[in-house]
């Protein structure tokens, strides 16, 4: 036990309720989850999260499985990842290296906006604008002339798609990515940047040793990206398609955990064990994001401690 | 003739200043979008669009009277109830570092942050909602109050923790107690840091959607303020319309859009200009 000087004793015990609901609100989060998630998982075991089904039934138990909404958060949030990661590196670098001044100070304004806007605004205008365009100047040209490549083997007939949701959360996890890598960047020490450039004969291999010393914080903001990913829903479920397809074509529709989540939650109840099911989907999204931030902020206190 | 070095030099520069125009390029479009379409959806409907209710599908474009006054009262009810508890739960971890619960408030606030808000809303469903029978505009408060609960703690104890140690020591050498050095020292001197980490929070309140699916009730047909009621939230009306097959409800949607970044930004506006005056 610390020892709290008498005088602030009556301040400690006046704070501390904030903590108990911290910790109240974390452990019961982890105890309904589990709780509830439990007949579903007895009922399939951890087969429920390799069967492709969804037939609900009001009488029954019905019929269902996790395997499509499950690949679909794995695909969407790992392409996010894989195109996120080189724009908000560049990003990065551009607003240090390259950007004057007051173009800088726009940058910087602009992405703390984005990081900041609603996701259900990134929703409407991914589904309104971003969705057809992708199709008619993407996804139909890759069809068309890369048809023979698994990833764009079908015909882009619903402008929502895994690709879709993929692209959006893209977009929308770049100024998050960008913030962690920029953060990194700026904490490598004078002496370290001085001697990169005197190693260096040209601006691009100074760059590339620069990016070789925050290297560390590039996969944590991959990890924490995905992370960011996996868990997003409105806008998502808004581009996703929301159709149990596993295949390896992007370009058909699909689901997230979360998406099937905020698609069916809310008249789950009328069907027996439909909600056991969706709360073992968001078990997998509460261990899987738990997981990605811890390996995430891991990596990021290397980072802190290697420049200082 | 350039030699190799520049010209690789130079198309690396091109390589990343492309790459970095991409990616500001698709939020410069959504702003942009956001202004145009849901700009023009609120000045042809007028004043009309912030007091009447949603249309029929079908038709013309009606208000979002019901929407906007569900954001302000959930945002005023989750702040009334997350920002004291958060400002205590900072407070705990920057002067009772040692403690255990000190250490926990800012560990696990940390944990929290990263949830999906999704599950928050679940949460409050299975805990709130069930029991009492009714999705509510209170238990939907309480969902978004989890939410920014950890966002302004981690804000909050940033801007305390950035006082030089040196005015706390010397305030505690004055034989001040701690509630006193909080009070007298560290809070007027971090005190557009506080003001700032709050304004964040509240505007991260005020745009969630996926802690409101399940505890908020969509209750768009009049304007409900009683919290034990269901009600509507800008953010919720967005989600529902977006996808609607009907061309006047895809308006509103956007019109409700441009209501509510016009509202983020008068936050952020308000965060910033504190921010500017902040001294640590």
């Amino acid at each position: 036990m610390t020892r709290v000087p008498p005088e602030d004793r009556l301040f400690y015990y006046t704070l501390l309720p904030s903590a108990y609901i911290i910790i109240g609100a974390l452990a019961l989060l982890v105890a309904v989850v589990a709780w509830e998630s439990a007949p579903a998982l007895g009922e399939y075991g951890p087969g429920l999260y390799a069967r492709n089904a969804w037939s609900p039934s009001e009488e029954g138990p019905g019929d269902y499985g996790l395997a499509a909404a499950v690949y679909g958060t794995a695909v969407t949030s790992l392409l996010a990842v894989a195109v996120a990661l080189p724009l908000s590196v560049a990003l990065a670098i551009a607003v240090e290296e390259l950007a004057p001044r007051a173009l800088r100070a726009a940058a910087e304004y602009l992405v703390d906006l984005a990081a900041g806007l609603p996701t259900v605004v990134f929703g409407l205008w991914g589904l309104e604008v971003l969705a057809p365009l992708l199709r008619d100047h993407v996804m139909r040209p890759l069809w068309e002339g890369l048809g023979l490549l698994p990833p764009f083997s079908c015909e882009p007939l619903s402008a929502a798609s895994l690709f879709t949701a993929g692209a959006l959360l893209a977009v929308m996890v770049t100024p998050y990515m960008f913030a962690l890598v920029r953060e990194a960047y700026r904490m490598v020490p004078r002496d370290l940047r001085e001697a990169a450039a005197s190693v260096a004969a040209a601006w691009y291999q100074y760059v590339l040793l620069m990016l070789s010393m925050v290297r560390p914080a590039v996969a944590a903001a991959a990890l924490l990206g995905l992370g960011r990913a996996a868990g997003e829903t409105v806008a998502v479920s808004l581009v996703v398609g929301n159709a149990f397809n596993i295949g390896a074509c992007l370009f058909q529709p699909g689901y997230t955990v979360s998406a099937l989540i905020a698609n069916q939650f809310g008249n789950a109840y009328f069907y027996p064990l439909m909600p056991n099911v969706l709360f073992a989907g968001g078990l997998v999204l509460l261990a899987a994001g738990l997981a990605l931030n811890w390996a995430g902020l891991r990596l990021l206190d290397r980072v802190r401690l290697y420049a200082r | 003739m350039p030699d190799r070095r520049e010209i690789l030099d130079r198309a690396a520069k091109a390589f990343i200043a492309a790459l970095a125009v991409l990616a500001a390029l698709p939020v410069l479009h959504l702003i942009g979008s956001v202004i145009v379409r849901g700009g023009s959806v609120v000045a042809e409907a007028g004043l009309r669009f912030l007091t009447e209710i949603p249309p029929p599908p079908g038709g013309r474009v009606y208000g979002v009277a019901p929407s906007l006054a569900g954001t302000v009262e959930l945002t005023l009810l989750a702040t009334a109830m997350g920002v004291p508890l958060a400002f205590a739960a900072a407070v705990l971890a920057v002067e009772f570092p040692e403690s255990p619960w000190g250490r926990a408030a800012r560990l696990l606030s940390r944990v929290l942050m990263e949830v999906p808000t999704v599950l928050v809303g679940m949460l409050v469903f299975a805990l709130i909602v069930a029991p009492t029978g009714t999705p509510s505009i209170l238990a939907a408060s309480v969902a978004l109050a989890l939410v920014m609960l950890p966002y302004v703690t981690v804000y909050v104890e940033d801007a305390l923790s950035r006082v030089p140690p040196g005015y706390r020591e010397a305030g505690l050498a004055l034989a001040l107690t701690r509630a006193q050095v909080v009070a007298k020292i560290l809070v007027p001197m971090a005190g557009r840091g506080v003001v700032t980490g709050v304004l964040l929070g509240v505007a991260k309140a005020a745009g969630e959607t996926a802690p409101l699916l399940f505890t908020l009730g969509r209750a768009r047909g009049y304007v409900n303020l009683d919290p034990l009621g269901p009600g509507d939230s800008l953010s919720l009306l967005i989600y529902d319309y977006a996808a609607a097959p009907y061309e006047n409800m895809r308006a509103v949607a956007w019109g409700a859009a441009f209501i509510l970044v016009t509202l983020l930004l008068v936050l952020y506006a308000l965060a910033r200009l504190a921010a500017r005056g902040a001294r640590w």
